[in-house]
């Protein structure tokens, strides 16, 4: 057992002193809160948007309903005429130039957004928009409507997403953010199964092409060497994950916060009235904003569930896949070699991850959800993307039992392959011979 | 302390070792003799724990061997390996301490060892940045480390330089002295005659000859003299004595290579030279290990 232990520590240091490990632990995270930065930075500039100003020519005899300025767009009313605007435009300090001709309400055409510059898409559709809101009030008005009664026809409508879970109780969610949540912790347990999984090969290749194999089995059981490397890499594994986890919060919060701050004292120059309105906008922004709903659902997710089960899934799909790795690399002098074995390992793994992706983010309660979430050499990724869509307990204990099953099978068969394999050199390894390995008494 | 009995182990096809048994005494050198392929490294392998044979059985100072023996065994193989990133100083921690030794002994034990064959200064380096020699420095540094009472050395003076090999031929002497037994495994039978006691000829998986150096050579032994002298002696005549087999005349020097007949003995060719020719030198022809193996190997094929 002692020698277990220090062979575990041995592959652990080993690989997190490496500066690839350090340089890729710490810049992951960085890389991860950038995105999380950008993402909440352009939710809060596209709601706020830059802001237009917009002279109004109105030539209309019949539209006295006034444009309603907003964030985007500030509309004043000027008594030029358009040919003078249209000079004046490049000193005014206008944007836009918009020409309101004398159109019928029933008809409203030839109206001119003129600019400096070419108008975006967004501000076209919102001017039209303004403009047909006025219009609209207008003819309400025309048909009888006071003020009050405009004011009382606005609604604005948000649907609550809840789903109803095993006890009735109600859950708050959202299929956005499941859909998030279920593709990355997909597409991280596919990288770590084959990352860390490659890199058990590796280490058996290693060992054998340096000859220090022979050395070590006469000091230690080929068993233990097999067992101490998958599980010193196993913690490599989880080290870097859990600095991960840890880093991104603490660099996404500091992100947030500095953010937070900078909006902060933008508005303090502004009057308190501004400053109100932009938190209102920032605090609208989040909540409104896809990004806001996911944080919130977020918030409802169960996280530490997810993490400690992603953790499990983790380990259990490594354990599974990194033996059959092993076996590999033990049984090949030279990486190169491995090509004619890797894809009958890669291809479960492969099949898993684009299915898991594709079927059952569409359908996550449906069969093949449930055999690929069951079956250990998909389960790992499949339970990863169906769990944010909730997974009945039975099926989840059901599962990890299947898969520990699984990895002990694995383990195995592997070890077996591999106490032959090490001390095989010069041979061209095929399928039949390592069953042949795989049969021998010990 | 060792003996092998009846060990078989076989192969796919290809039986590695039939039927062999011997015995290794303590605080002797053991010689492993036999061709590439003969079987010795599956031998050793067995004596390792590395496999397990097929039948037949090792007992190790009176113990079928088992597990707890691994500490008190210490291995070089042929094919010398190291984890190349690993630092120098670290890696022999390492391998000591797989052995059993605690972090502190093995530290300690690391340190006089590096000291002693001009290693300090490697601590901090790694593998990959030392020469080929230097790495088998390290690694015979790892395999006596841990005091084993039976080190196995597989042509340990293979990559070394003249220099190195004679520092590690004299740490080998000094740790037998101190009672360390040796087995070595080798087809180079020059270092086999300066260092082993007794030795092992292997050959298609069996073993063909054992016994002590001293003894085999004196079995080998045919009563072959060369015999140089002065003066007229013709050769050609019939002798009851000694028969030529080899002739040789240089500036009046005439050098034989004679075989003394049955029964017959060194005095008697001497006393029938004697009265005719000025003798200058008479020596006997002691077979080399290397003639032996040669010539039993040639003879079983």
């Amino acid at each position: 057992m002692n020698k277990i232990l220090l062979i575990i520590q041995r592959e652990y240091l080993s690989r997190v002193k490496k500066k690839s490990f350090i340089v890729m632990t710490l810049l992951t995270p960085v890389i991860f809160a950038g995105f999380y930065g950008m993402m909440i930075y352009f939710s809060i500039q596209g709601i706020k948007g830059s802001s237009n100003k917009i002279a109004v020519v109105n030539a209309n005899k019949t539209l006295t309903e006034k444009l309603i300025s907003t964030n985007n767009a500030t509309y004043t009313y000027v008594n030029k005429p358009l040919p003078q605007m249209k000079a004046e435009l490049a000193t005014s300090g206008y944007d836009y130039v918009l020409y309101l001709p004398d159109f019928s309400l029933d008809d409203p055409s030839g109206i001119q957004l003129l600019g400096k510059k070419q108008a975006g898409l967004t501000l076209n559709n919102k001017v039209a928009d303004d403009v047909e809101n006025a219009i609209r009030n207008q003819k309400l008005k025309q048909s009888g409507l006071a003020q009050k009664d405009l004011d009382n026809l606005k609604s604005s409508v948000d649907i609550d997403m809840k789903k109803i879970g095993d006890t009735g109780k109600e859950e708050d969610s959202s299929a956005g953010a499941s859909t998030i949540i279920a593709y990355v912790g997909g597409i991280l347990m596919f990288m770590f199964i084959l990352l860390y999984g490659i890199q058990v090969m590796r280490g058996v290749i290693e060992e054998k092409t340096n000859r220090i194999i022979e050395v070590m089995i006469s000091s230690v059981k080929p068993f233990q060497l097999m067992m101490g490397k998958i599980i010193g890499i196993a913690l490599v594994g989880l080290t870097q994950f859990i600095l991960w986890i840890v880093l991104t919060g603490i660099i996404s919060t500091a992100v947030v916060k500095i953010y937070a701050d900078k909006s902060m004292a933008q508005s303090a120059v502004s009057t308190a009235l501004k400053k109100q309105n932009e938190n209102k906008i920032i605090k609208e922004a989040t909540e409104k904003s896809p990004i806001g709903n996911i944080q919130k659902s977020l918030a409802n997710l169960d996280v530490t569930k997810i993490i400690t089960l992603f953790l499990f899934f983790f380990l259990g799909g490594y354990l599974f896949y990194s033996a059959l790795y092993a076996a590999i690399g033990s049984a090949v002098d030279s990486e190169t070699e491995t090509q004619q074995f890797m894809f009958p390992v890669m291809m479960p793994l492969l099949l898993g991850y684009t299915l898991s992706l594709s079927v059952v983010t569409n359908d996550p309660y449906g069969n093949m959800a449930f055999w690929l979430s069951m079956i250990p050499f998909t389960s790992p990724i499949a339970m990863m993307v169906r769990l944010p869509y909730g997974v009945p307990d039975w099926q989840l204990a059901l599962s990890m039992a299947l898969l520990i099953l699984g990895f002990i099978g694995t383990v195995w068969v592997a070890s077996r392959i591999y106490r032959v394999g090490i001390l095989m050199y010069g041979k061209k390894t095929s399928f039949k011979e390592m069953i042949k390995w795989f049969t021998y008494k010990n | 302390m060792l003996s092998v009995n009846n060990i078989v182990k076989q192969y796919a096809e290809h039986r590695a070792l039939d039927d062999v048994s011997l015995t290794v005494e303590q605080g002797k050198i053991f010689g492993l003799l036999g061709p590439n392929g003969a079987g010795k490294t599956s031998l050793i392998r067995i004596i390792t724990q590395i496999t397990a044979p097929d039948s037949g059985e090792v007992i190790f100072n009176g113990q079928r061997l088992n597990s707890n023996h691994i500490a008190q065994i210490g291995y070089l193989p042929e094919e010398r390996g190291l984890y190349k990133k690993m630092e120098i100083g670290e890696q022999v921690l390492y391998l000591a301490k797989l052995k059993g030794l605690s972090t502190a002994e093995a530290t300690k034990r690391v340190r006089y060892w590096f000291e002693k064959l001009e290693m300090g200064s490697w601590w901090n380096k790694k593998v990959e940045d030392l020469s080929k020699g230097m790495q088998q420095k390290v690694q015979f540094v790892a395999t006596i480390l841990h005091q084993p009472e039976l080190i196995i050395l597989d042509e340990p003076f293979s990559g070394f330089d003249p220099v190195n090999a004679e520092i590690i031929k004299n740490e080998i002497l000094e740790l037998n002295k101190q009672g360390a037994t040796f087995i070595f495994s080798t087809h180079r039978m020059e270092s086999v005659e300066e260092l082993c006691d007794s030795i092992a000829l292997i050959h298609r998986s069996k073993k063909i000859l054992d016994g002590s150096v001293e003894e085999i050579k004196e079995k080998y032994r045919n009563n072959t003299y060369w015999l140089e002298y002065q003066g007229e002696y013709n050769t050609e005549l019939p002798s009851d004595v000694f028969e030529v087999l080899q002739k040789d005349i240089r500036k009046g020097t005439t050098t034989l290579k004679v075989k003394i007949k049955e029964g017959q003995s060194a005095n008697n060719m001497l006393a029938a030279l004697l009265p005719v020719v000025n003798i200058q030198r008479l020596d006997e022809v002691i077979p080399t290990m290397n003639d032996i193996f040669i010539d039993q190997v040639k003879t079983k094929d």
